[in-house]
């Protein structure tokens, strides 16, 4: 009895460590193509390569010479922020009108309003060039910005409606009951209540739309386009570390975004589906 | 008597008047509703038309055809292209579970204090750009990189191992990139799960190797659906992986229609191509629908 029960002890610390070792592991792949870009990024050399020998900013001054880089970075955030800007203006209502409707018409509608999220955005990219070229706009800042608003909805609706849901009527009902009117009540009462939602769904929104490549590759004119675009076509030209270097400014001013959203919502918004 | 239709009245005027309001409510959602009919619905629809010959382009015509769709399912090109969308997919789905899942059960089990870390750790890949993980992944595998460096110098190999010219390096590279949907979805359910019945089990002699598949993997089943609809979903959409890490040897559905944009511009061609993926994405989206439908009852 007591060798089996040492057998079984013996086992299970086997298989924890076996299960540890493994998670380790698991996160040293998800983090090691990172860090070796970031390390990159710091060579002194020509070529791509790990910064065995010295540590130079060298590539990060290739990036404010090579104009096309600061030039799309610009153009990026100021889409991201417009994007996420008019997606809120048009999300945060529907959100509201359709959050507390069970009938079928508004489950259907808010279905097709989080749909942006699930199509293939080269999908959606190709379909409205053709669309937007025959209405004369083509491949312009303001298509850009067509595309990525499109995209942006879904995310801000996300998260407003499970924040809207999640906080119930009662507040609303009360003020009500103590004579607002609507107006009063989406101000005081409303508002306050679902601004976290807004909040991390259009952060979330610039997220996606500063990494996105597949909708902004249509769009792109030889002017205004987004850094993802200016990256591919980099690195399908050259191969060498100043793309270490822009990538490495782009993550921290993601995770800076990250942290903001953290700091004010909670990293649990992210990961509800 | 009086008094009855007052109140009655007063009921009607309401009633009426919450129907107003329901309706003003709704008026509140057209701003979204028209934008993305108008910017969404239209656009998809019209590339639908396109793939059948109808609409803008070359020119007008209103002779519905199934010519793209005919040179696409005759063409064995073409079909390879289909057949190698669905199988990266497959199997990168399948990948990400065997991976994903003791993650996910190390996390909520077994990390205790470094749950939340570690969750930053998961998130932080999937806010870095693609290309840099692409970029990544090219400097490790490239023949003089990083990798094949470390393993001659151990003399495990003599010849650098060409990664990036074969299917290997996609594979990495995808679920590289989806993994942590997988864990995501999973991680959730899993803490959802009553420990008292997998405590259960082992008091009523099942082993623990046992009890996971007899009692936490079902009821973890849930979770591992969503996730593997997720995963398959957007495996399906991706082609920069492909394009930077596939060196023309792996060629899926979105990376032909890029391809097909950018060089040939056969543009029917590309449509009936992209709505052939919508039509897999919408199929998925249906499993996924009833998987939450499932989950309700």
């Amino acid at each position: 009895m007591k060798a089996r029960l040492a057998a079984a002890l013996v086992a299970r610390h086997a298989g924890n460590w076996l299960l540890g070792s493994f998670t380790l592991l698991f996160f040293v792949f998800l983090v090691a193509p990172i860090a070796v870009v970031v390390a990159v990024s710091f060579t002194p050399q020509a070529a791509v390569s790990l910064p065995y020998q010295g540590f130079s900013f060298r590539w990060y001054a290739r990036l404010i010479e090579y104009r096309p880089f600061a030039d799309s970075l610009l153009t990026s955030l100021y889409l991201a922020l417009n994007s996420a800007l008019v997606a809120v203006l048009i999300a945060v209502p529907a959100a509201l009108a359709l959050g507390r409707n069970t009938s079928r018409a508004a489950t259907a509608t808010v279905a097709f309003l989080l749909a942006p999220i699930a199509i293939p955005a080269l999908v959606i990219g190709l379909s409205l060039l053709y669309y937007l070229s025959n209405l004369g706009l083509g491949v312009s800042y303001t298509s850009l910005l067509v595309a990525h608003t499109v995209i942006s909805v879904p995310y801000v609706m996300r998260t407003v409606l499970a924040v809207y849901r999640n906080v119930g009527s009662d507040y609303e009902e009360a003020a009500a009951v103590l004579s607002a009117n609507p107006w009063q009540v989406f101000i005081h009462v409303t508002m306050p209540l679902i601004a976290p939602g807004i909040f991390a769904g259009s952060l979330f929104a610039m997220l996606v739309s500063l990494d996105n490549l597949a909708v902004s590759y249509f769009f792109g004119t030889a002017n205004v386009t987004t850094l993802p675009v200016v990256m591919l076509s980099y690195l399908q030209n050259q191969f060498d570390p100043a793309i270490a270097a822009i990538s490495t400014v782009q993550m921290l001013i993601t995770i800076a975004l990250l942290l903001v959203v953290e700091r004010t919502y909670g990293l649990r918004a992210l990961t509800t589906q | 008597m009086a008094d009855l239709e007052l109140v009655t009245s007063s009921a009607v005027a309401a009633a009426g008047h919450a129907t107003r309001r329901r309706n003003r409510r709704w008026l509140l959602a057209f701003p979204a509703l028209a934008f993305l009919a108008m910017f969404f619905g239209v656009p998809l629809l019209q590339n639908a038309a396109r793939s059948l010959g109808l609409g803008d382009y070359p020119s007008a015509s209103t002779a519905i055809t199934l010519a793209h769709y005919q040179k696409m399912l005759a063409d064995p090109y073409y079909l390879g292209v289909i057949f190698e969308t669905l199988k990266v997919s497959s199997l990168t789905t399948a990948f990400c579970l065997l991976i994903g899942y003791p993650v996910a059960y190390v996390m909520v089990r077994m990390a205790g204090r470094l749950a939340v870390p570690l969750l930053f750790l998961l998130i932080t890949p999937l806010l870095t750009s693609i290309i840099m993980r692409t970029f990544g992944w090219r400097v490790l595998f490239a023949r003089r990189g990083v990798i094949n460096d470390f393993l001659m110098q151990l003399h495990v190999i003599d010849q650098p191992l060409p990664i990036l010219s074969s299917s290997v390096s996609v594979y990495i590279g995808m679920i590289h990139v989806l993994v942590p949907f997988m864990v995501l979805s999973i991680v959730p359910v899993l803490q959802g799960v009553d420990r008292r019945l997998e405590d259960s089990a082992r008091v009523l002699g099942a082993g623990a190797v046992r009890t996971f598949f007899t009692v936490t993997l079902p009821l973890t089943l849930e979770g591992i659906a969503t996730g593997c609809v997720l995963v398959f979903m957007l495996a399906n959409g991706s082609f920069v992986t492909m394009l930077l890490l596939g060196d023309g040897n792996v060629v899926t559905l979105p990376l032909l229609i890029f391809q097909q944009f950018t060089l040939t511009h056969e543009i029917g061609l590309a449509s009936a191509m992209s709505n052939l993926l919508l039509l897999i994405v919408l199929v998925c989206l249906y499993a996924q629908l009833r998987l939450a439908r499932l989950k309700e009852a």
